[in-house]
């Protein structure tokens, strides 16, 4: 057994032990746990903003990358002072409110950000509203064309949205919304947009719900959006072998066919500094009137 | 044949366990009921008026309306004990000649067979009738109704009439417009006779032809040939596309001028607030393209560095 290596950093005028520093997390692309704790710091800002207000769950592969892992909603201990939880359903879930926070989930390897899509603060009224765009290819080279045509679709009924990678195989849909829908009447216009792009183009997307009849489609769950489920946070890690990171892309690079593993941790905060957080960029909408017509029928 | 029906013939102390099969059927082409506006078949809805919604057999019972909505209500098992179809027994009460019976009491016919060990009690029935030349008079059972039958032997097979009772045939008397008294000219009456002798051949059932049904299988074919046929939509594929469509369209209708092209992300820049998010919304609608798979064109923008590391 090698001899463990621990230090301890301050951050933020709190203290944070870090254990392992040198090991490995993503082998192939280099990156050191000490490396990632740095990429995690630049990222903060971000990543902390768009878990704000939600229930966490995060991934932890002690091992890197490449060796077991197991998911995390309850608040590991001992904790830190610092670390403030949200009592929820017999669960402690940790409130990702600081770096010092994001730090000690990083050096306990919590490679993987997961996020309610509910607000801890009104569970009922979302604020955005998602398409997940899953392939059931493990490499979809279509999946930034089908993301397009997702997006086109929503323009053409004056939604305005942002492809997200989400930093593994799939694209996300994300639409901010004001708080007059409930997850239920935002899942009827995701299930009238799916069953529309599926029917419109059979041989790109399918609703289908069992993986074993999705041959080489790309499924749009629209069936995500619940309140007590998550998604990938953005600019969350991914624990994938280009420590890709979930990415809000312009359209224009989703039009330029962007691979998803171009957008990593190691450029990514590069990409922020200079583009700012692309989901800042559209205001949140009302799809009532969408909704209504729909009802309509 | 599918069996409609098991129980027993029953009269003294013989009991002849049968199955019945309907002996006729009826050829008439059917039709469906087709919504002349999209092509589907119509469905047919049990419907609550008072609840508004649509009711399941299981929660449908039988209520007579003893007086205008006032009922009372019987479930299966009460109205079969009634009819006594739990006994499943075809009761022969006396045999008559079959002229006795005129042809307007007969409903509907069954074969009967013989059903489990029964094959040597349904010939001795078979034979005895045979000999005799007489038909039995029975009651049944049949699907909670309780119907009056001629048991008779067709061939070598056992058959059943339903007949009316005689309370449900109604009399001559009520028709209208029946002459008083015959007074008729003798010399049109010898060439109606005439008429009739010349007329006049054996019954040959198979010349017989339903010429309507022949004519409308023909037209049916020629129709499909010629692919004039209607075919129902796929319910729900063309419902989301039109509705997608019509949903278009209502947008077209009060959208803004289009901006120039490039996107969501510069039309709809700035971060305006929650409350006017109409607006933006309507001038992203505007920047609308046709989509076009665009693999390796180049980059509006000539920020190409953010993607490589």
């Amino acid at each position: 057994m090698s001899r463990a290596v621990k230090g301890t950093i301050l951050v933020a005028g709190q203290e944070l032990t870090i254990s392992n520093p040198d090991k490995l997390l993503w082998p192939e692309m280099g990156i050191t746990k000490a490396v990632f704790l740095q990429r995690l710091a630049g990222l903060a800002p971000w990543l902390l903003k768009h878990c704000q207000d939600r229930l966490l769950t995060t991934i932890r592969f002690p091992d890197g990358v490449n060796g077991k892992s197991f998911y995390q909603k309850n608040c590991p201990t001992p904790a830190p002072d610092f670390v403030e939880t949200e009592p929820q359903g017999g669960i402690d879930y940790v409130k990702l409110t600081s770096l010092p926070v994001l730090l000690w989930l990083g050096n306990l390897a919590c490679l993987e950000y997961h996020a309610s899509f509910d607000r801890v603060s009104d569970p009922a009224h979302p604020t955005e509203w998602v398409l997940d765009l899953d392939p059931s290819l493990e490499e979809e080279p279509r999946i930034m064309e089908a993301a397009l045509l997702a997006g086109d679709l929503l323009r053409s009924l004056g939604i305005a949205s942002t492809a997200k990678t989400s930093g593994a195989t799939g694209v996300q849909i994300i639409v901010p919304v004001i708080r007059d829908l409930t997850f239920d009447e935002l899942r009827r216009i995701g299930e009238f947009v799916g069953t529309y792009l599926s029917d419109k183009h059979p041989k790109l997307f399918t609703v289908e719900r069992l993986k074993k009849h999705r041959g080489d489609l790309i499924y749009v769950d629209y069936l995500q959006h619940y309140q007590g489920k998550t998604i990938i946070a953005p600019y969350s890690p991914r624990a994938r072998a280009a420590a890709s990171v979930s990415t809000p892309l312009h359209w224009d690079e989703v039009r330029r066919d962007a691979a998803i593993a171009d957008y990593h941790l190691l450029n990514i905060e590069k990409r922020l500094q200079r583009e700012g957080d692309l989901l800042d960029r559209i205001p949140a909408q009302s799809l009532r009137p969408i909704l209504s017509f729909i009802g309509k029928r | 044949m599918h069996t409609v029906w098991k129980g027993a013939i029953s009269f003294g102390l013989v009991h002849v366990p049968v199955k019945m099969f309907s002996a006729t059927e009826d050829k008439d082409i059917s039709m469906k009921l087709i919504h002349r506006v999209c092509g589907s078949n119509v469905s047919y809805i049990r419907k609550c008026p008072t609840c508004e919604v649509e009711v399941e057999w299981d929660d449908i019972v039988k209520g007579y309306e003893y007086e205008k909505g006032r009922y009372v209500l019987f479930e299966k098992d009460e109205l079969e004990q009634l009819s006594g179809e739990a006994t499943k027994t075809i009761n022969i009460l006396d045999f008559v000649a079959l002229e006795e019976i005129d042809p307007i009491y007969f409903q509907k016919t069954y074969y009967l067979s013989p059903d489990q060990a029964g094959g040597n009690a349904y010939n001795l029935l078979l034979e005895a009738m045979r000999q005799s030349g007489r038909i039995g008079i029975a009651k049944v059972s049949i699907r909670s109704k309780s119907s009056l039958a001629a048991i008779r032997i067709i061939d070598d097979c056992l058959a059943m009439e339903t007949i009316f009772y005689p309370d449900e045939i109604r009399s001559v008397s009520q028709v209208p417009g029946l002459p008083d008294s015959v007074n008729v000219n003798e010399k049109e009456l010898m060439m109606a006779r005439m008429l009739i002798e010349q007329l006049s051949t054996p019954f040959e059932p198979a010349k017989y032809k339903d010429d309507y049904r022949d004519r409308l299988m023909d037209l049916i074919q020629h129709k499909i040939a010629g692919e004039d046929v209607s075919v129902a939509p796929e319910a729900q594929k063309t419902n989301v596309l039109d509705l997608m469509a019509a949903l278009q369209a209502s947008l077209e209708a009060v959208k803004l001028p289009p901006n120039a092209p490039g996107g969501l992300d510069t039309n709809a820049a700035g971060g305006a607030a929650p409350g006017d998010a109409a607006q933006p919304a309507a001038d992203a609608a505007g920047g609308s393209e046709v989509v076009a798979k665009v693999k390796t064109s180049r980059p509006r923008k000539s920020k190409k560095e953010d993607t490589v590391s």
